[in-house]
């Protein structure tokens, strides 16, 4: 799929292990509450999946862990891993599985969220999933050299996240 | 074989002119020749046209998308107010292409390049597209860091921008605090302008008034920026694009419009020039005649 084949440069520029100690830095402030729904802008760089729509909540997967953003939440900017994004409107709950990104929610209460390749997870065929994942896996055996070792572990990293993701929709 | 004799014996004799016009010993073959080869000139210059106003459309919806990414992506920096600092060095990108026959695309890039680095005569340069890369280097060569090419015959996707985005970063041995991307924005179908996108560096970012209110961690700043610097480059790669389709759309139809006149011109005076011949022949027959 080529989709897929698609993440992987984006990941691989960020695919910098740091092994710096894990700092953060908090908001020094509270932002001024303002009454109002979620605004969210979810944008990828072929096709805008929604623009400026009023949410309740939205959860991501960040790096960092998972969370869930509501209005007025304090702004905040988390890079995304390969996970379920699920966006919980008045009009019903919508999941997308997106390759990566970054979730930026600023004071405003706009949730700015700039992804590479997002897919619902009825769109994602399962058995495509699972012969890839093998590939991934028979190359990250075999690789010689470290870049391909890299990329393929990526690759996993990428397919077992849309595995999980699809076995809890299952249920 | 008439008119060929006829024109070998009246070479001595005076043309008769039209007013304004004088033939300046161009035979009727050779402006048979120049007819036919215009017209195919117009044929390939409307086949162009039309390409283009394919690829114009095409290109515009992905730059419509490309805006409100780009605007999406940015959105935090004007809200956290991010300035440039005094005396911050720049790393001037050219996003231009290959492809030539779009009027002033790539010379109006390399014109706000030349007059960037006239200030900034130690600016370090990297060129998308072999255009404005032959523009550039003749001036400026010392200031070219990297150059690419293999770009601009199709809507850039994500893929194409984050590699460039890469080996622009990557390259730790370039000096530069802020990156300025020179790009054509699309003002209309028939008109574009040179602007800029200011992308700014991690040290800024944290620096900008707004950003305190932002709970971050420290670690993925520098991949944020990352991010935002290839966000902001396919945003000028797709708009760029654009401008450079409606540029070559409006180049060949004026192109075309152009061979259309000169054909039109050239068969009046292919005409007349015909219709002298004849007339000479005539008057010779006659006087010939009249002479028995």
């Amino acid at each position: 799929m080529s989709f897929l084949a698609r993440t992987f440069k984006p990941a691989a520029a960020f695919a910098r292990v740091s092994r710096q100690a894990a700092t953060r830095l908090y908001a020094s402030e509270a932002s001024a509450a303002s009454s109002g729904k979620l605004v969210l802008n979810f944008a990828l760089p072929h096709q805008i999946v929604l623009s400026s729509k009023e949410v309740n909540q939205v959860d991501l997967s960040a790096v960092s862990g998972d969370l869930g953003i509501l209005a007025d939440h304090v702004p905040t900017i988390e890079q995304l891993k390969p996970g379920v994004i699920d966006i919980i409107a008045d009009s019903g709950a919508e999941k997308y599985f997106v390759s990566g990104g970054f979730a930026i929610m600023n004071p405003n209460s706009v949730l700015n969220i700039n992804a590479i390749e997002a897919f619902k997870l009825e769109d994602i065929d399962a058995q495509a999933v699972a012969s890839q994942l093998a590939e991934s896996q028979r190359l990250a055996a075999s690789a010689k050299d470290e870049l391909t070792k890299e990329a393929a572990a990526i690759e996993i990293e990428l397919y077992e996240a849309i595995q999980t993701a699809l076995s809890t929709k299952a249920h | 074989m008439f008119a060929r004799s006829a024109i070998a014996t009246r070479s001595a004799a005076p043309a008769l002119n039209v007013i304004g016009q004088t033939r300046n010993m161009a035979t009727l073959k050779e402006i048979q020749n120049r007819l036919k080869s215009i017209t195919n000139i117009s044929k390939i210059t409307a086949s162009m046209k039309m390409i283009a106003s394919t690829k114009v459309t095409r290109a515009q919806r992905a730059m419509k998308v490309a805006r409100i990414y780009g605007n999406v992506s940015c959105d935090f920096i004007e809200q956290a107010e991010v300035k440039k600092a005094d005396g911050a060095k720049e790393l001037v990108v050219v996003v231009s292409s290959d492809k030539g026959l779009c009027s002033g695309i790539h010379s109006s890039l390399s014109r706000h390049t030349r007059k960037y680095l006239a200030d900034y005569p130690e600016a370090p340069v990297a060129i998308i597209g072999d255009k404005a890369k032959s523009q550039i280097q003749r001036v400026f060569a010392q200031n070219m860091t990297y150059s690419f090419n293999q770009i601009g015959s199709t809507i850039p996707a994500f893929d194409e921008t984050s590699a460039i985005a890469s080996v622009i970063i990557s390259d730790k041995s370039i000096e530069f605090d802020n990156i300025k991307l020179v790009y054509n924005k699309f003002a209309s179908a028939i008109a574009f302008e040179t602007s800029e996108i200011e992308c700014f560096p991690a040290s800024q970012i944290v620096e900008a008034p707004g950003f305190k209110s932002y709970e971050v961690q420290e670690e993925i700043l520098e991949n944020l920026n990352e991010f935002l610097f290839a966000n902001n480059l396919h945003w000028a790669l797709v708009e760029g694009h654009a401008a450079e389709m409606a540029a070559k759309r409006t180049a060949m139809e004026n192109a075309t419009k152009n061979a259309g006149d000169i054909i039109q011109r050239l068969t009046l005076q292919y005409n007349r020039g015909r219709q002298t011949v004849i007339t000479n022949e005539l008057i010779e027959i006659i006087t010939g005649a009249s002479a028995l």
